[in-house]
């Protein structure tokens, strides 16, 4: 007798997620606020279990329901991606929660589905699966974004996040319908053999631009970035730490299997509008981060502009391009979360401060916190031999070898003007007369985060093959 | 050599593994750091020397470990003799660093700070020198800027160790990154990042078309390590550093990595005119500008510095010169310029330390306090001037010689012996200056400190390095002849050019310019003496031009005015621009297709023919539609109540649109949902202020026009979405799965009306879902109202509703009167009588479901309007007063009554939700069809409906929690009052 349910082992990590999640609602339900510590903690379980399943899951390529969900070598490492950061998120939440007096149950339960969503997206092939997942996760996200609903910059974040991600949906799914209409299919592989046969013209390519559009606004690529500093600034520090990671991970795998899984046949067309897109990231991220004073609001345009790297690589359109695209979103989840981990430090007596001044002299006060944060920033802006250098390596060098010499150029030099504003930070930890009173000290879960993404940061270049071979074979999954 | 693999790799880890070591070392733990520093740049200098052997003529020793292997990228340790002789320097130098500094640093000074980034910048600097791919060069390169930023800032507490710190490595860093772009592309055209293939790879780069690019790009690099024109300034300000850093990294190691790394591209780059005008003109500028700007130094470090500069731009220009003689001038200028600097460098620090003071007009006659030091910086000082008998001369000779040789027929190149003598006539003066001043003259009266020779350590390595430059200026050939020639072999293979070390090559034109610049310049001197002794700061002319000065002054431009502008312009923080970007890109994001060749090629087919004759009232419906739409968005902001009323037309416009291009079933569907949407929001309107209180305002011109350009925006984007969507619907459907319904539906599933056969039987499981999730929707936005109290921040009751709230909450308890009797009496007296109408009609739309339209789900609607209707007429305590509404049954019942429908099949042994069907001639109804999807239908039917009423009631409910509260609260306060009483 056939199993009953035969994609359950393709699914068990999502099934565990999903399944875990609506237990977690009970726990939360019957036991009330007293369950929060509890809930927090089985979530972290439930990510932990889903990575495990992950983990377990063959290397060879796996296909359920009707071939709208797929999990092959691509799938697993950006499954890996998600689950670490939101597992990172959930640690660096529960103190900062308890402090502020937000700390509720259906936070780690939010993040559990917004996981559940991204898996979904990072296995999607194709479109109908690829807008659940999507609105899964978003939908979640919206929640979150506004969690501290007291506070009226929260409240504004949730939902300009929510109107905006709301538009942006909309294009996507008028592109989809655009491409459904003209390839009569909504299946990756179907789209890909549709196009190859010459089916769509404009019309696909119309289907093809609204799609970029909608998900360049979920990875807050320029020109879809405006929501993502005010985004950021106003949503709870874990929160933002959270949109900043995991989301942009799987939204960057969904474009990547868009459009090297049903485009494969029209590069030409779509390198355009990523070559425009990444170079218009880059720059813009570069230079309107250099003004900012809140550190949130910079981390923003940093985010930005690494997604304009990232792109670099898509925009290679090759395995090895692929390949800079997987290494890059690995490190930068490390480096974001770590980042975030100092952001979240920062909180004297009077609270959480948020001021690019507030870090003045900070090595002074906490030499380790200075030390990392430094070493962190300096990753950012590509300095070996930390992380960030080695991923903007792969995606420049990918670059260049896909002939996209201007490309290639044009991000070196917005690397150069990212490097300044990561340095003037530096130079205020360590330089500058510090203003008030040192940090509280940090709560054990912050200092796990921030003691494992230092250690990816600072010593990667020793052992870099491990990442490097795992995304090299999930690149490959999709060629 | 045995095992060479290992002793490279110690050259490189060593250091590092010592930098890590002395960082644990206790804060005053000045001599065990010292011999710390001291054994391991020893241990190097002695394994380097005993490489000696393997690199000779041309050879190479590497080593090599896998690192990012399928990048093609591998660690490889490469020592060539161009290599071993850099090496030399940085061992050999940094052990007299180390051993200087050990007494120079005071014991207030955490040495294991100090020591440890000393080895690391050692380690660092070693890595660049030895790096056997390109990838690892940038690696190492963007390490040495880091420590040597944190070396220059080891003093923070002095703000100028901090500017200064700051702008060393933001200008070395950015050249950095700069370099790994120029690096990526030379790796992509030879095919290999391995520096052996690349300096294999014959003319491949230089006849690339991206010859230019990587040229720039290598060239930002190396021109901002070696402080070339025009990121010279941050040198100077570097000075702020502790001397033996200066001693170390800005003279003999960090600042030669840029011109190190110009000679080891040059077999492969140096072949095209590009690199001759660049690096020939950026060099002869720097060499004048350094030499002249020295000269009107105050400082004795930074006259040091810019002489540096000067020297730097001396070799970079031979480099540029692209003959093998004068790369043989420049790999023996960056020798000897290593030892008189280092060893002037650390005159300098003794002075400061012993004077306490750097600035050379309040210093003078210092012969007479500290005569060895002055006698070893004299003779370093005349090295540095280019005086016979020095290693200086000679090199500067050989610097003459090839300036005379023709390069190319260019102005430059014919003006290039003017320049460099004028260029040799300042570093004379500068040298002259700082003998004489420091020296000479009349004692200083107004030192700080008493100033005497310093403790024989320091001295000694002034004394080898001084000794080395007296050695190689006498005996040229014997001392530094093999060396030399290995160093230059690694850069130009094992053939030499023809060139002779000596001090006499009889009268040249070379010795005529060398003896044209010294008394040239020691009447410059003169000249200028007591003008230099003034109150001046820094050269005339020059002055103006402070490199600092514009670095900070585009910083501040770049990083706030810029920056701040572009913010301004691109991010704005309000959401309505936001939305309008958002929109308008995305428009011109579809416009881009379409410019794409789409309008050329008329691909996008909006010439179908159309389906259907126009029929007039079917255009004056779109038009009343149209008008609606319109209606509503301008009434949206003003007045929501008029904005949901007029939607509910558009929304009417589609119903009817649908019944007539023949699909009942949507426009039924389309119809109710309609309906209870327009309801559901009229009863959500309640927490939103009615209407903006200026609405009578006269609106202001600026306002009219932001609303047509919205307008206009709106109409083009819907226009455009209009179009597009015609166009994919009037295409021909591919492979479309809803031709089989259509044959199907009587036939197997017995209802004619395909769309309610799909969902009760075809696609039941899809509708057993479905209904599942709407029940569960219902019951959360239940539970959330229930629990539902606007966000503290949002917005404040508005005056008339808050004076509602007051009146009701007064008459809470008081009889029904005012404004409540009567009120809607006539709309709501038909409302009540409307309800066993609109039951009868949702009874009638369910029974017909199976062939005409109708179905569970639109009946289930139309019996929610039922209850909307009755709410809405008498409130929610006067209904609920008189019916019982258990919605929370209906939903109960339905699904049960579906998942039963479906499991019954499986008593059939049929798989599940299986349908059967007949037909029944019952009494009163006729016939009638009976199938088994029916009773899945009613368990639709009942879940619709309790759904919406469920939503409804609790919608309805917050009016009277609301009463609840204030009363609640009012009580409260009465008490309180009594009890105060």
């Amino acid at each position: 007798m056939a199993p009953l349910f035969p994609a359950f082992s393709v699914v068990l990590p999502e099934f565990i997620l999903a399944a875990g999640a609506l237990v977690l609602v009970l726990i939360g339900a019957i036991r009330g606020e007293r369950s929060n510590g509890l809930v927090s903690a089985l979530a972290v379980a439930l990510i932990a279990a889903a990575g495990i399943a992950v983990a377990f899951q063959g290397g060879e390529r796996a296909e359920a329901f009707g071939g709208s969900f797929v999990v092959d070598n691509f799938a697993r490492f950006m499954k890996m991606l998600a689950l670490i950061g939101s597992a990172a998120a959930l640690l660096l939440a529960r103190d900062f929660f308890q402090r502020a007096k937000l700390d509720r149950f259906e936070y780690p339960i939010l993040v559990v589905l917004a996981t559940l969503g991204m898996m979904m997206m990072i296995s999607a092939n194709d479109l109908i699966a690829l807008y659940l997942g999507l609105e899964l996760q978003s939908l979640a996200i919206y929640v979150i974004a506004a969690f501290d609903r007291d506070n009226a910059r929260s409240s504004e974040a949730g939902l300009k996040y929510f109107v905006l991600g709301a538009l942006s949906s909309g294009m996507l799914l008028y592109g989809s319908s655009l491409v459904y209409g003209f390839t009569g299919t909504v299946a990756f592989p179907g789209i890909a053999a549709a196009v190859a046969g010459g089916h769509g013209g404009t019309g696909l390519i119309f289907g093809l631009v609204f799609i970029a559009a909608g998900l360049a606004f979920k990875i807050s690529a320029v020109p879809f970035h405006m929501w993502t500093p005010d985004v950021y600034e106003g949503a709870p520090s874990p929160v933002t730490a959270f949109m900043a990671s995991a989301p942009k991970a799987a939204a960057m795998a969904l474009l990547v299997r868009v459009f090297v899984g049903a485009f494969p046949d029209i590069i030409g067309q779509w390198r355009q509008i990523i070559v425009f897109v990444a170079i218009a990231s880059m720059v813009l991220g570069a230079f309107a981060a250099i003004g900012q004073r809140n550190i949130k609001r910079l981390m923003a345009y940093s985010s930005i502009s690494h997604m304009g790297y990232a792109l670099v690589g898509l925009a290679a359109g090759t395995a090895n391009g692929v390949q800079g695209v997987l290494i890059y979103l690995a490190l930068y989840l490390a480096m974001t979360l770590g980042t975030f981990a100092c952001i979240i430090a920062m909180r004297r007596e009077s609270g959480q401060v948020e001021t690019i001044d507030d870090l003045a002299g900070l090595s002074n006060s906490q030499p380790v916190l200075a030390f990392l944060f430094a070493m962190l920033l300096f990753s950012l802006a590509g300095i070996p031999p930390l992380a960030g250098f080695f991923a903007k390596l792969y995606v420049f060098g990918a670059a260049i070898e896909a002939k996209l010499y201007g490309l290639a150029v044009i991000g070196v030099l917005a690397s150069v003007v990212g490097a300044f504003y990561y340095l003037r930070i530096i130079k205020l930890m360590y330089f500058d007369e510090p203003k008030a009173g040192a940090y509280q000290p940090m709560a054990p879960e912050v200092r796990f985060v921030l003691g494992v993404s230092s250690v990816v940061v600072i010593l990667f270049w020793l052992a870099p093959a491990s990442i490097v071979a795992a995304a090299s074979a999930a690149a490959k999954s999709l060629f | 050599m045995p095992d060479a693999a290992l002793y490279l790799t110690i050259l490189i880890a060593l250091p590092f593994v010592g930098s890590v070591i002395a960082a644990f070392f206790p804060t005053n733990a000045r001599n065990a750091e010292a011999w710390l520093a001291g054994t391991v740049s020893l241990t190097n200098l002695v394994i380097t020397i005993m490489f000696l052997p393997s690199v000779r003529n041309a050879k190479v020793v590497r080593a090599e470990y896998e690192w990012l292997p399928d990048y093609g990228l591998n660690f490889i340790a490469r020592l060539d003799g161009f290599a071993w002789c850099f090496s030399i320097l940085i061992f050999g130098i940094g052990f007299l660093v180390v051993l200087y500094a050990r007494y120079y640093m005071s014991p207030a000074d955490p040495a294991p700070r100090f020591f440890s980034f000393l080895l690391a910048f050692m380690g660092a600097m070693t890595g660049v020198v030895l790096a056997g791919n390109l990838i690892q060069l940038v690696f190492f390169w963007e390490l040495t800027s880091l420590f040597s930023f944190l070396l220059i800032a080891y003093w923070h507490h002095n703000q100028n160790a901090r500017d200064g710190a700051r702008v060393a490595l933001t200008v070395t860093a950015a050249g950095g990154l700069c370099l790994l772009g120029g690096m990526l592309i030379i790796g992509h055209i030879v095919g290999s990042y391995d520096l052996d293939v690349v300096l294999a790879s014959g003319d491949r780069i230089v006849s690339h078309a991206l010859y230019l690019p990587t040229l720039l790009l290598v060239a930002m690099g190396a021109l901002t390590k070696s402080a070339q024109f025009p990121f010279q300034f941050w040198l100077p300000r570097a000075m702020a550093a502790p001397t033996p850093v200066s001693a170390y990294l800005h003279s003999a190691t960090m600042v030669k990595a840029g011109v190190f790394l110009l000679a080891r591209l040059w077999p492969v780059m140096s072949n095209h005119e590009y690199w001759f005008w660049i690096f020939a003109s950026v060099g002869v500028l720097t060499l004048l500008i350094g030499a002249f700007m020295a000269l009107f130094q105050q400082d004795l470090k930074g006259l040091l510095a810019y002489s540096t500069i000067s020297h730097l731009g001396l070799i970079t220009l031979l480099l540029g010169l692209g003959s093998p003689l004068a790369m043989v001038a420049a790999v023996f200028h960056i020798i000897n310029h290593a030892t008189f600097k280092a060893s002037l460098f650390m005159a300098a620090g003794i002075i400061d330390h012993e004077a306490g003071t750097r600035d050379v007009r309040r210093l003078g006659g210092l012969f007479r306090a500290m005569p060895i030091t002055a006698t070893l910086a004299m003779v370093a000082a005349a090295s540095m001037a280019g005086v016979p008998l020095l290693n200086g001369f000679i090199s500067k000779e050989m610097f003459f010689t090839e300036t005379i040789e023709s390069h190319g027929n260019s102005v430059l190149d014919n003006n290039l012996p003017y320049l460099a003598t004028l260029a040799g006539m300042f570093s004379v003066a500068y040298s002259v200056r700082l003998i004489d001043q420091v020296f000479f003259g009349p004692a200083a009266t107004d030192l700080p400190r008493k100033p005497h020779d310093p403790v024989i350590w320091m001295l000694v390595p002034i004394g080898l390095l001084v000794l080395i430059c007296l050695l190689i200026g006498i005996l040229p050939g014997p001392t530094v002849g093999g060396f030399l020639a290995t160093a230059v072999q690694g850069v130009l293979g094992p053939q030499l050019p023809s060139y002779s070390l000596a001090v006499w090559h009889g009268f040249t034109p070379a010795l005529i310019m060398s003896f044209v610049a010294l008394i040239g310049g020691v009447v410059t001197y003169f000249t200028l003496k007591t003008y230099l002794s003034g109150n001046i700061e820094g050269a005339p002319v020059l002055r103006r031009l402070k490199g600092k000065r514009i670095f900070e002054r585009a910083i501040v431009i770049l990083s706030w005015r810029w920056a701040r502008r572009i913010a301004d312009i691109v991010g704005t923080t309000r959401l309505q621009p936001q939305l309008r970007l958002l929109l308008l890109i995305a428009m011109l994001a579809a416009l881009w297709p379409l410019s794409a060749g789409a309008l050329a090629s008329g691909a996008l087919a909006l010439d179908v023919d159309w389906p259907f004759a126009v029929d007039p009232s079917f255009v004056l419906l779109w038009i009343v539609g149209c008008g609606c739409a319109l209606g509503a968005a301008y009434q949206a902001k003003y007045h929501r109540l008029a904005a949901v009323i007029i939607m509910g037309g558009a929304g009417l416009a589609t119903c009817i649109t649908f019944a007539w291009l023949s699909a009942p079933d949507l426009a039924l569907t389309q119809l109710l949902v309609e309906i209870v949407t327009t309801v559901l929001l009229l009863l959500g309107l309640r927490w939103l202020p009615q209407r903006l209180e200026d609405t009578g305002v006269r609106i202001s011109f600026g306002a009219r026009l932001r609303r047509l350009r919205d307008l206009g925006i709106a109409i083009v984007g819907g226009a455009g979405l209009a179009a597009i969507a015609y166009a994919v619907m009037t295409r021909p459907q591919i492979n479309s799965i809803s031709s089989t319904f259509l044959e199907r539906a009587y036939s197997e599933g017995g209802g004619r009306n395909v769309v309610n056969v799909i969902l009760v039987d075809f696609r039941g499981f899809d509708t057993l879902g479905e209904i599942t999730v709407l029940g569960i929707v219902a019951i959360t936005v239940f539970a959330l109202l229930r629990r539902f109290r606007p966000a503290r921040v949002s917005v404040e009751a508005p005056r008339q509703k808050r004076f509602q709230n007051q009146f009701d909450a007064d008459r809470y308890d008081a009889p029904k009167a005012g404004i409540a009797a009567h009120y809607m009496i006539v709309p709501g007296l038909i409302m009540r009588l409307l309800f066993p109408v609109v039951a009868m009609m949702a009874v009638f739309l369910f029974m017909r479901g199976h062939d005409a339209p109708g179905g569970g789900f639109v009946a289930g609607l139309t019996f929610a309007i039922a209850f909307i209707l009755q709410y809405m007429a008498g409130g929610a305590r006067w209904v609920e007063a008189r019916l019982r509404v258990l919605p929370v049954r209906w939903i109960g019942v339905g699904l049960l009554v579906a998942a039963a429908t479906g499991l019954a099949a499986l008593v059939f042994d049929r798989p599940f939700l299986t349908s059967a069907f007949q037909y029944a001639d019952l009494p009163v109804l006729g016939r009638v069809p009976l199938a088994s999807a029916l009773v899945f239908d009613f368990g639709v039917f009942s879940l619709v409906l309790g759904a919406t009423v469920l939503v409804l009631i609790a919608l309805a409910h917050q009016s009277i929690r609301i009463y609840r509260a204030m009363a609640a609260a009012k009580a409260a306060e009465t008490d309180a009052i009594e009890e105060a009483r």
